[in-house]
Formats: structure tokens, sequence, C-alpha cells
């Protein structure tokens, strides 16, 4: 299980939000470099359609592989409560054919993407990754050095942290209580929410840009 | 890591695996000084496609099996043997292929006995059966040479102490023998540098020779049970 909110910020003002992460997270942020692929069965194959995500980190010396399949949302007026998205998601590290065992088993490609950007992992009343990427798509099949971004000027934030049936409750809330740091900047949401950039951003970021002394 | 050659046994024409054979491997194995230590135990699944519509014929893998081995608690590994993939997992994929519900558990096999230490070898004398019943259907042999991870630097040596094993099973006259078959492991994109990979491969090929031993279908649908 995982709880996840998301939300978009302007390229212009990731720098900002580097800093007020960086102040917040208290730890160094790691680069982003993930060659997503999303496979979908075949026709009949399955007793139900599925899809399955296959990412490659391309930062590590070596790219490492993992499967990651995402179930369901909690659903209910428990979970319409909850600021967070709380749903299913099992992941496994595994070897680099991954993608030739898939194709073999019947599912094929259905698209691929490029994230680019940097995470930040740390400690707040549970164990959150925040993200902040440009999603790209590749021109050609597998092309992660041709890849354009899908929204221009504009970079995907995600905050995560991996629950259980017991602990979502308490996890749901220490997400949510971290991303009020955010709100200056932007907002997060269940995904599917979208709400766009907030107002305040141009100003919160100035605000952070000149703390830190960097002039723009 | 060590590597290691599979073994399985091959009756002679006309007979069949007993327990009785067990207990004899099992007994050459501390005529030579084998001391014996601890169970172990690895299990091998088939894994059949489910269809929403049984009428619309599909090409699909027949030979997608998963093993799990006692030397990797924490992993799983996937073969489909006649495209040559093996791939190595987290415990956690069997999940994943749980919740995708594209493909189901057709039969389990457990290889399971007790291992011996001889100096820098280590043997595995196994019995072969359907996870739900006790039928013996096989008998598997793994020997493992402790020093060594390169199997071109190591093959002088396990064709030795293969000659030794094979002198001391001879006198036990039993109707059958051991039998190694390499796989191509570099087909598998598999280097000389022995992995736990490299044995899923040697178990998967070695269930390929346990069924093929099998002549008519209706005594290989027999033979899962």
């Amino acid at each position: 299980m995982e709880c996840v909110v998301q939300g978009i910020i302007e390229t212009q003002h990731v720098e900002a939000l580097e800093i007020l992460l960086q102040g917040l997270c208290g730890v160094h942020r790691e680069r982003l470099r993930i060659h997503e692929s999303c496979l979908k069965s075949s026709p009949n194959l399955g007793l139900v359609a599925s899809e399955v995500r296959v990412l490659c980190d391309l930062e590590q010396p070596e790219p490492t592989w993992i499967v990651r399949h995402i179930g369901g949302a909690m659903r209910g007026s428990g979970a319409e409560q909850i600021s967070v998205l709380v749903r299913t998601m099992v992941e496994s590290k595994v070897s680099k054919n991954v993608l030739r065992l898939f194709y073999a088993l019947g599912y094929k490609l259905d698209h691929e993407l490029l994230r680019v950007g940097f995470a930040f992992h740390f400690q707040r009343g549970a164990s959150i990754t925040v993200t902040v990427s440009s999603v790209n798509k590749m021109l050609k099949l597998h092309a992660t050095d041709e890849a354009v971004p899908v929204t221009p000027g504009i970079q995907l934030v995600e905050v995560t942290a991996p629950a259980s049936s017991e602990n979502y409750s308490e996890v749901a809330a220490a997400v949510s209580s971290f991303c009020e740091y955010l709100a200056p900047l932007l907002h997060l949401s269940k995904p599917g929410t979208s709400t766009g950039v907030v107002p305040t951003a141009a100003a919160a970021a100035a605000s952070l840009m000149s703390d830190a002394g960097v002039t723009t | 890591m060590p590597l290691k050659w599979v073994f399985h046994w091959q009756p002679n024409a006309g007979t069949t695996v007993n327990s009785q054979m067990l207990t004899e491997v099992s007994q050459c194995a501390e005529s030579i000084n084998g001391v014996k230590e601890g169970r172990w135990k690895a299990t091998l699944t088939f894994y059949k496609p489910m269809f929403r519509d049984q009428a619309v014929p599909a090409e699909y893998p027949r030979d997608f099996l998963g093993i799990s081995l006692p030397e990797q608690p924490n992993r799983y590994y996937f073969i489909i043997r006649s495209q040559k993939i093996v791939l190595e997992a987290d415990s956690s994929i069997q999940m994943i292929m749980e919740k995708l519900q594209s493909y189901k558990s057709r039969v389990s096999l457990t290889f399971e006995g007790f291992q011996y230490q001889l100096g820098d070898f280590q043997l595995r004398v196994g019995k072969v059966a359907p996870s739900a019943s006790e039928n013996l259907r096989g008998i598997v042999l793994e020997v493992e040479y402790l020093p060594l991870s390169s199997m071109e630097k190591s093959r002088q040596i396990l064709d030795g102490f293969v000659e030794i094993w094979q002198e001391a099973m001879s006198k036990r006259s039993l109707p059958g023998h051991f039998m190694h078959i390499e796989p191509n492991f570099a087909e598998f994109g598999l280097s000389d540098h022995y992995t736990s990979q490299h044995t899923a491969v040697q178990y998967a090929t070695v269930m390929a020779q346990l069924i093929s031993a099998v002549q008519t279908a209706q005594a290989k649908v027999a033979w899962w049970e």
C-alpha cells in the first residue's frame, strides 16, 4: 500500500521548491532519471485486463530495474475524508531482462516516459519521498536520449509514503501535514484531481530565493 | 557465489524411481564420508496463461515456470526455457503475478532432502514430488564446489569429484545413473561467474529432462499428481 498526492509547479519555481525541501527534509537531494515503461496485457490474456510498470533507474552506474503494480484506490466514506490517495502498490526489484520476459508472456508496451529531476527521501512521521520531475516522452522507441517534455515549463511533484492496512491513517496524516509546508508554492491533491499552479507561487518562490541569497 | 552442478536420476529403460533408490543415494553420500547437515528444499511452479475467451487461439509460452531456492529466501526466479529467458526478482514478484491474474499456478513440485558436507564440496540429495503429494517422481543431486565461482576454472575439479561419486554409486548396482546436462548459459545471457540464476536454469533443464522421460501424454498428466 502507499499514500500519494501530486501537484504541478512551473519549472521557473523548481529551484525555490528545492531550497524549501532541502530546509524541511534535512537530507541531500538525489538525482532522478527514471525510464518508465507501461505494459498492458494483450486482448484476451488474463481474467481481466492488467497493467504493470517497469522502471529503469538510469542514474545508477549500472541501470537497475523495478516492476511495479499499482492497484485500486481505497474507496468509501473513510477514503473520501482522507486528503491523500491510499492505494495498493506492490513492487519488486528485478534483473535486466524484465521487458523480454513480459513481452514473452503477452504484454505489450502501451507507452513509455522518462522522468528527470530529483528526489528527497526522509522520515517525518512516516517514510516520505518527494519527487520533482519533468515528464518526457520519447520520439523513438526507448530513445531516452531524445526525450522531450510532455508539458514544457511544468513539472510534476509527487509525495509518496509506504503504508499498510494497520497504519495508513497515520501515514496519510503525516503526508498531509508535510504538504501544508509546501502550500505557498504548490497545491498537492489526490492524483486525478489537479488544481493547477497556485497564485502565490511566484511571490513565495521569490521570497525563498531571496532568503537563500540567490539573485534572479 | 560457489558454483554447482545439478544432476537428475535417469532410470534405466523399463524401470522407475522409488524411495529405496533415494535411500541408497543418501547412503552413498555418507559412504564417501559426507557429513549430514540440515534439510533443504526448493520449489518449482509451472504457470499457465488465463484467457477470457477460451475459444480464441493464442500463442503463449507453455514452459513458463517459477523457482524458489533455499540459498536465496527473499528471491524468486522466472524461466521461459524455450526462449532462453531467466529473471531474478524479489519474492514480492509472486504477489504481483497474483494481482495481474494473467497467469496462474498450474502445478508445483518440491525438491527436498538432506545436504552433506565433504571437504570443499556440498552435496544435496533430494526427492522430486508434487507439492500436494508424497509420490516420488524423481531424484536430484546438487554438487557444489565452495571455493570457486568460475565454471571454467572448476570444471576439472568437478569432473574429478563426479568420477569418485559415480564409482561409489556403481557399487550399489542401482538401475540407473545420475546425469548432468549443462545448459548453454550464454544463451540465457549468463556469464562464466556462477549465480543463483544459473541454478534456476539448471533446475528448469532438469524438469525438462524429467518430463521428457515420461513418454505418453496420459502418463505426463499422471506424473503431476
